[in-house]
């Protein structure tokens, strides 16, 4: 059997069918064609797979399509604004917080939503937001940097 | 393999009597969705998610009163479950990750009876209580009755869990809910101990080959009710976690502990006794061995803290 989901990815209405046992990360990144969003451990541990869930973050592997279905729905995609990146993709860049990048995406987005609940997180605000992104390259050190840097900047302080 | 939405409890025990044990119920998915991928798709999945009234908390009279499908993330952000059940809460602050703990449900980590679900311990300690539903009626069933091994519960492949009762713990007692792990975060609960008056949860690394990824260490709950004068236990629970097939209550450390004052020899005494009390298994995390010092371990300093939480005094 398939089912019809309808939900918004990115501001943009979409409806596709998926099985019901289907992924809501194989839907977005082998039906609707989001491949921005990453598989690695595909068990909800290493992050890679984060994604905005009306408005909160969450593994994406573990979710299953069918709860999508009316959902809001914001993917690394989603955020730069036309050629301009958004402020923590930038961060990350500039403080060379990526070696193979592939954890990467799932990192903006934990820090995407951290940063639009505050504006001057707490060295624990940071550890809290990205305990659930593994980088199996870099050490955490640039990657805090990046997010502070990050917060500073869209603090307007820096 | 079919799928429903079941919008009613009623409706939801209807397909699970056609289908038995052919049906998987899931609701956060965190761990159903891993087993449909690595093991075997069921015949059929059962998503209780849009079942309305199953969300909330709620406080009634000396009790806190919670769907299953309310969040780990739900209870962690709740200033009642903060205030009222510290040991609750401690345990699903520690839970995994914000990510997952943005989809788990605590009727999930209830229902999968994981020796390691890191709510169970807790709530052996509280001596909380789950209202279960089957086609013949309702039943209300304590905590440490319902879970009967790894991955079984009282519900079998029939019921459902509709809510989860859990009373305040008497006035003037102190808990403590201590983990040990290998990555904080994302680590399996390895031992989980509580004791109670004292209370305390320990967890202690029992991984049953259904659960054998995402194990932790140990765990233990501590409770300890102090009598007026500080002098002696009223009461203590003990609540181990991932020490044993089910989550466990150290009875026998308890009957040792209650009603006599709290010393550093008492304490080393019960923290020996529980381990003894506890079955863990060696597996890829640790050995049964490490497991039983942990146990030790996290009963000591369960009873150590609570003790001093209650009285403002160490444990000399």
């Amino acid at each position: 059997m398939s089912l019809t989901i309808n939900l918004t990815v990115n501001g943009n209405t979409q409806s596709a069918t998926a099985e019901p046992s289907t992924s809501l990360l194989d839907f977005l990144r082998d039906t609707l064609n989001y491949k921005g969003t990453k598989l690695c451990c595909n068990t909800g541990e290493c992050g890679a797979c984060t994604i905005i869930y009306n408005g909160k973050p969450i593994n994406s592997c573990v979710t299953l399509a069918a709860d999508a279905n009316g959902a809001e729905i914001v993917t690394i995609e989603g955020l730069a604004d036309g050629d301009k990146l958004h402020p923590v993709q930038q961060a990350f860049i500039d403080t060379g917080a990526v070696q193979c990048g592939y954890c990467t995406p799932g990192y903006i987005i934990s820090v995407k939503v951290l940063l639009d609940r505050t504006k001057e997180p707490t060295p624990e605000d940071i550890e809290e937001a990205v305990s659930g992104n593994i980088c199996r390259c870099t050490g955490y050190t640039k990657i805090v940097d990046a997010i502070q840097l990050a917060a500073d900047r869209m603090a307007g302080r820096s | 393999m079919d799928y429903f939405e079941p919008k009613t409890i009623t409706e939801a025990l209807s397909v699970l009597a056609k289908y038995g044990e052919h049906a998987n119920v899931i609701a956060g998915g965190t761990d159903v969705m891993v087993d449909m991928k690595y093991k075997e798709e069921p015949g059929c999945l059962v998503n209780i998610k849009k079942i309305p009234g199953l969300d909330t908390i709620q406080e009634n009279g000396a009790s806190l009163q919670m769907g299953p499908l309310v969040t780990i993330r739900d209870i962690e952000t709740s200033r009642l479950v903060r205030e009222r059940l510290p040991l609750l809460w401690e345990s699903c602050h520690q839970f995994a990750s914000l990510q997952i703990r943005n989809t788990a449900t605590i009727g999930g980590n209830i229902c999968r009876a994981s020796p390691s679900g890191e709510t169970l311990a807790p709530l052996l300690a509280l001596e909380a209580k789950a209202k279960l539903a089957f086609r013949d009626g309702e039943k209300t069933e304590a905590f440490i009755s319902f879970f009967q091994g790894p991955g079984k519960t009282s519900l079998g492949s029939k019921g459902l869990l509709t809510e989860i009762e859990i009373p305040y713990p008497p006035k003037g007692s102190h808990g403590v809910y201590l983990k040990h792990a290998v990555r904080g975060a994302m680590a399996a609960t390895l031992a989980c101990a509580k004791l109670g008056a004292v209370y305390l949860p320990i967890f202690s690394g029992y991984a049953a080959d259904a659960v054998a990824t995402r194990l932790q260490d140990a765990e233990a709950t501590v409770l300890i009710t102090a009598d007026a004068g500080n002098s002696s236990l009223q009461d203590v629970r003990i609540a181990l976690g991932a020490v044993a097939p089910t989550p466990i209550r150290a009875t026998k450390t308890e009957a040792l502990l209650r009603g006599r004052s709290l010393t550093a020899a008492l304490v080393k005494e019960a923290a020996t006794l529980a381990a003894s009390e506890s079955s863990p298994i060696t597996d890829q995390r640790s050995s049964a061995e490490y497991r039983g010092w942990i146990v030790e371990a996290l009963t000591r300093r369960g009873l150590e803290q609570s003790w001093k939480a209650a009285s403002g005094k160490e444990v000399v």
